[in-house]
């Protein structure tokens, strides 16, 4: 997608989002997960996700898991508290942000 | 259909060829390589598995996995330093504050010998030996190791690496420094000895930490960082 820049900075929201509806999920998931809520809109390449699980982990936002499944070893990612904290946070900050954004893209005038 | 115990070996070993060094990483990739092969499989069961894995693995960009093994470094080594700070803190608080202000007393005597210069590099020399002897042991039986278990975690190579920069940058360039300047440092007033005391505990507890304490709770380190630490 063309726009792919405008999501990027707020692909840590996204992800933390997910985490805290869904518990806890694993790399492939979230990827599957963003393409089905967005209908193809955004999609989160791979080489760009990854990244971002690894620093939201070693920022100690994200704890992990692995499970064993179907031969192979499993890593999950979830919310820590300090994640839990960081995401309403940040969701507000990303709220705040879309609001600002609407005023400048289409500004309400009013004549006083 | 789902991948078999062999393809999956496959796939670790299409992981290394591309560089990615570490298991931890290795596994992940694996795990996502193999949701998307076994997805393409929902829809066109006869695919072969060499096609599929080439089509997941395009999606990483041109790059490859080069971007991912850069990142999750950069990640780890931010770990690393929450750790080794969390060890040097350590040294700061009782009792083992009574050791760093050990150590910088007799790094602040020392300074007002005349022969301050030759004493640290005998020191230095000596402890460089002590050090190179331990760490030629602790290598070999690593390497033991290392072919025994054949998976090696990046926090693991961190830990291990991390020692020795750290004793072969501090033993050699400190080294040759001295050796160079044949500074006198006796001359000095005493604020600045207690800064160069200062200046020389920090890297003495950084070496010891990181050649001696980290890598003997290496272990423990990687069991907390990696739950698949004793799966495998």
């Amino acid at each position: 997608m063309g726009n792919s820049k405008l999501y990027k900075g707020s692909l840590n929201t996204i992800i933390l989002k997910l985490l805290e509806e869904k518990g806890k999920m694993y790399g492939y998931e979230i990827t599957q997960k963003v393409k089905e809520l967005t209908k193809g809109e955004l999609k989160i390449t791979e080489g760009a996700l990854y990244p971002a699980l690894h620093k939201l982990e070693a920022e100690g936002l994200l704890d992990v898991e692995v499970a064993k499944v179907d031969n192979r070893l499993r890593k999950y990612y979830k919310l820590t508290e300090a994640g839990e904290k960081e995401t309403v946070n940040r969701l507000a900050e990303l709220e705040e942000f879309i609001r600002s954004m609407q005023n400048l893209v289409n500004p309400k005038w009013s004549i006083e | 259909m789902k991948l078999t115990k062999g393809q999956i070996e496959e796939l670790y070993v299409f992981t290394r060829k591309h560089y990615v060094e570490h298991y931890d990483l290795q596994t992940e990739l694996v795990d996502h390589l193999s949701n998307g092969i076994e997805e393409q499989w929902q829809y066109n069961p006869k695919l072969a598995f060499d096609d599929a894995l080439q089509v997941e693995f395009k999606k990483f960009g041109v790059f490859g996995f080069m971007d991912v093994v850069e990142k999750r470094q950069k990640a780890m080594s931010n770990r690393y330093r929450k750790i080794l700070y969390g060890f040097v803190k350590e040294w700061f608080q009782l009792p083992k504050l009574l050791t760093t202000i050990a150590i910088f007393i007799l790094f602040f005597l020392v300074l007002h010998l005349k022969q301050a210069s030759y004493v640290l590099m005998g020191l230095i020399l000596i402890l460089g030996a002590v050090n190179f002897y331990h760490q030629f042991k602790r290598r070999k039986k690593e390497k033991a190791q290392k072919l025994k278990k054949g998976k090696v975690f990046m926090l693991e190579s961190m830990i291990n690496d991390t020692g020795n920069g750290v004793s072969i940058m501090l033993f050699g360039n400190i080294f040759n420094v001295l050796q160079i300047m044949r500074f006198n440092f006796s001359e000095l007033n005493n604020y600045w000895l207690a800064l160069i005391a200062i200046a020389a505990t920090l890297p003495c507890l950084t070496f010891y930490i990181t050649a001696y304490v980290m890598p003997s709770k290496a272990q423990e380190l990687l069991e907390e960082t990696y739950p698949e630490y004793n799966l495998i």
